[in-house]
């Protein structure tokens, strides 16, 4: 079903030893192995570079780049444009910046294509040094990174997302842009695109103005930025549409023509135009066709945000699911724009809203053609896809269908959360698959999910739900043992869960159903201890067992027992087990007692 | 090679010898016989001891075995006819195996055994169970990075674990 050319269900992950002490078994696993393995490497490089002495000599026939070790380091002192270029290209912003400052102070002159690289230098990089991986940042710049970092709310799913580098007031870039003797198209366009990518929007417009009034044509990277960033600068749906059409028709008279990226910006902008954009969306994508331009991934994504928005399910009925999927059907994709990786989670994220399982496989099957698999983004993006899957399936589908794709899917693709387990247990539930629930037990233990206490609540809940045959039973009281001793001690270092009313209930009724009657009254003896009350019909139940072992003695305790707990059923209690025992005077004195003492305390 | 001694009787034996015949009258002499030295072989063997001390297979059985119940530690063509480079790819072994037993410290198992496959170093190594698996996983990932600069071809490691060195006898 399922036949990655790379992927094999019983195997761990390609970049992991084949060995179970070192296989991965929940996500957090994963990726910490798989991160301790980069740092190995990133560390054998760091020896590497500052040591090039032992690697120099190369025999390897032909020459392999790539193992030779790298120059971090500068080696030209000198104030020279030589000493410039080194610096651009080692990426060391400040440096290269410094540079150029003693050279304009030395009276030499700059050529433009140094100054134009320097500028496109410190516009890419926003006028910070990048993070070097084996080098602690400087202590100013980590200082200013985390008040801007605490600036940003929302969510903050990777460590970049913290370091919101923000286009500052007299930057560099700016300086140097006015210092420059003459400005040409590639310089306004480092400039334009820098401030787009760094927030400055309103500033990118009024330098592209700037451009125009010098009579510069822009180029198509730059008109690009400029459709990205003109949501921005703009208000109402209706005027952010006609600021990029103005901007279209700008590109037309100044004969630049628009490329993928150009669209696909469009496109993303549009997300952003409310109620006028999916009329507008479809004729961009004709306007691709036109122009020979083949959509990527990203602009399929944009598209489908267009007409499916989050949080107005069924605005309007749609099925340009279907159509997109026909359309990209067998197709195979590369990767063109960084939006690419986003067209499968959104798409899938699309199924699940609309609950429309055919096109979930339809989607899944484009998976499947050539080398699109690389189209699904990194771990966390995977995980979010299969994670969407998952949860349609077991909503949709039958439980055979359901297990087949659990097993091709968990754990080698996809290690699921606590969600995805209890919506598993549900379609069990729903099918009538009960007896599944044991093995999927020593799943949820595996992947760490037993310290859920909910998960481990609906888990007992459902066993002790239903009679079933005697095998399950013995199978479901085996199980209800093992979750028993999880609750008493903890595993290593982790804290053992806390007895709830419910499971204690739920764990007896079962170690009942299958005939453990020791350990079911060794677990009543706990409610004691525990501090937690059993339920009536647990009580009904015992005594329902305990008749048909014919056990005086234990009745007697039960009855005890239920008037420690000041049941409101004691009296009744009392009254069916003296009718229905054998009992002596004694005994019988006792629960008359107790008979009546409840009563009249009621 | 012999030489003979005698202390008493030294005017009989040359007079004997004059004579010309080589009658050896042994009344009373003693002789000390001396041979070339032929050692016992010692290579790669441990010696039965107390009994206490654990051997894993690969150090029970002696080198003469090698071939008929042992394997090879390093498998590599230099060895054939007509191919070159052996020494090399000895020495390339030897510092692999130096370098793991460093990287690993006190980690390993068994012998470390290489193969060559192409182009590509292939290094498979038995551990034990001492590290967790992160710090394991960096060591891999820093030995298979390193021994590619230096060897200027791709290295890969594999890995098995133990929980502890599988015993075969006890000497």
């Amino acid at each position: 079903m399922h036949n990655h050319h790379f992927q094999d269900p019983t195997a761990p992950h390609y970049m992991f030893q084949d060995d179970p002490y070192l296989t991965p078994r929940t996500s957090a696993e994963f990726k910490l192995y798989s991160l301790s393995q980069e740092s190995g490497r990133m560390a054998a490089n760091h020896i590497v570079n500052k040591n090039p002495k032992f690697f120099q000599k190369d025999f390897a026939e032909p020459h392999i780049p790539c193992l030779m070790p790298e120059t971090m380091e500068l080696c030209i002192e000198e104030v020279s444009e030589a000493a410039l270029l080194e610096r651009i290209m080692l990426r060391k912003v400040k440096a290269a910046v410094d540079m150029y400052d003693q050279l304009l102070q030395a009276g030499t002159t700059v050529s433009p294509d140094a100054s134009n690289d320097l500028l496109d230098l410190i516009c890419l990089y926003g006028d910070r040094d990048p993070v070097q991986d084996d080098k602690p940042e400087a202590e100013d710049v980590a200082q200013e990174v985390q008040e801007e970092g605490r600036r940003r709310k929302g969510r903050l799913r990777r460590a970049s997302d913290l370091v919101r580098i923000v286009w500052r007031e007299n930057n560099n870039a700016e300086r140097i842009f006015n210092l420059l003797p003459e400005r040409d198209t590639r310089a306004y366009s480092a400039l334009i695109r820098g401030m787009v990518k760094y927030g400055a929007h309103v500033k990118a417009f009024n330098t592209y103005t700037d451009m125009l009034n010098n009579r510069l044509t822009a180029d198509v990277h730059t008109f690009n930025a400029l459709i990205s960033a003109a949501p921005e600068v703009r208000e109402r749906y209706t005027e952010k549409w006609d600021l990029i059409v103005d901007l279209l028709n700008q590109m037309n008279e100044q004969k630049v023509k628009p490329n993928l990226l150009t669209f696909n910006a469009l496109l993303k902008a549009l997300r952003r135009c409310g109620s006028l954009a999916r009329a507008q969306s479809l004729h961009t994508l004709s306007e691709m066709k036109a122009m020979g331009i083949a959509p990527s991934l990203a602009s399929f994504d944009h598209v489908l945000g267009i007409f499916y928005k989050a949080a107005s399910p069924s605005q309007g009925q749609t099925d340009i699911l279907q159509e997109v999927m026909t359309e990209v059907a067998g197709r195979t994709f590369v990767a063109q724009d960084p939006d690419d990786v986003n067209f499968f989670s959104s798409a899938m994220r699309i199924c699940l809203d609309t609950k429309d399982i055919e096109a979930a496989y339809k989607v899944h099957d484009l998976l499947r053609v050539g080398e699109n698999w690389r189209m699904l983004g990194d771990s966390f993006q995977q995980s979010i896809y299969y994670g969407r899957m998952f949860n349609l399936l077991c909503m949709m589908e039958h439980i055979d269908v359901v297990l087949k794709w659990y097993k091709e899917l968990i754990p080698s693709l996809y290690y699921p959360n606590p969600q995805g387990m209890r919506d598993l247990l549900q379609a069990l539930d729903t099918d009538n698959r009960l007896d599944m629930i044991p093995q999927i037990w020593k799943d949820i233990r595996r992947m760490g999910h037993d310290n859920k206490s909910d998960l481990v609540d609906e888990l007992l809940s459902l066993m002790a739900r239903d009679k079933h045959s005697p095998e399950i039973q013995e199978s479901f009281a085996v199980c209800a043992l093992d979750v028993k001793s999880l609750y008493e001690q903890g595993q290593g270092a982790r804290m053992a869960l806390e007895w709830t009313a419910t499971a204690m209930t739920n764990i007896t009724s079962v170690l009942l159903a299958a005939q453990k009657k020791q350990q079911a009254w060794d677990m009543l003896k706990l409610f004691k201890t525990k501090n937690r009350v059993p339920s009536e019909e647990l009580m009904e139940e015992f005594l329902a067992s305990i008749k048909s072992s014919n056990d005086p003695q234990h009745a007697m305790e039960l009855v005890q027992i239920s008037a420690s707990f000041c049941l409101p059923s004691t009296p009744k209690l009392a009254e069916r087990v003296l009718q229905a025992f054998e009992l002596s005077e004694e005994q019988k004195t006792i629960l008359s007692e107790l008979e009546v003492s409840t009563e009249v305390s009621e | 090679m012999a030489a003979s001694l005698s202390c008493r009787g030294v005017k009989l034996s040359i007079a004997l010898a004059r004579v010309g015949t080589s009658i050896c009258v042994n009344s009373g002499t003693r002789t000390l016989h001396v041979t070339a030295i032929c050692c016992k072989n010692r290579a790669a063997r441990i010696r039965v001891g107390k009994g206490d001390r654990p051997l894993t297979y690969e150090q029970a059985l002696h080198p003469h075995h090698i071939g008929h119940r042992k394997g090879w530690l390093s498998q590599h063509t230099g060895n054939l006819q007509g191919e070159g480079g052996a020494s090399d790819r000895t020495v390339e072994d030897m510092f692999v195996r130096r370098f793991i037993f460093g990287t690993f410290h006190n980690c390993l198992a068994n012998e470390v055994v290489i193969k060559r496959r192409g182009n590509m170093l292939v290094v498979c190594a038995l551990m034990l169970q001492k590290l967790p698996p992160q710090k394991l996983y960096f060591l891999i990932g820093y030995t298979e990075t390193l021994l590619s600069h230096f060897y200027k071809c791709p290295v890969k490691m594999e890995v098995q674990t133990l929980a502890d060195k599988a015993v075969y006898k006890y000497l």
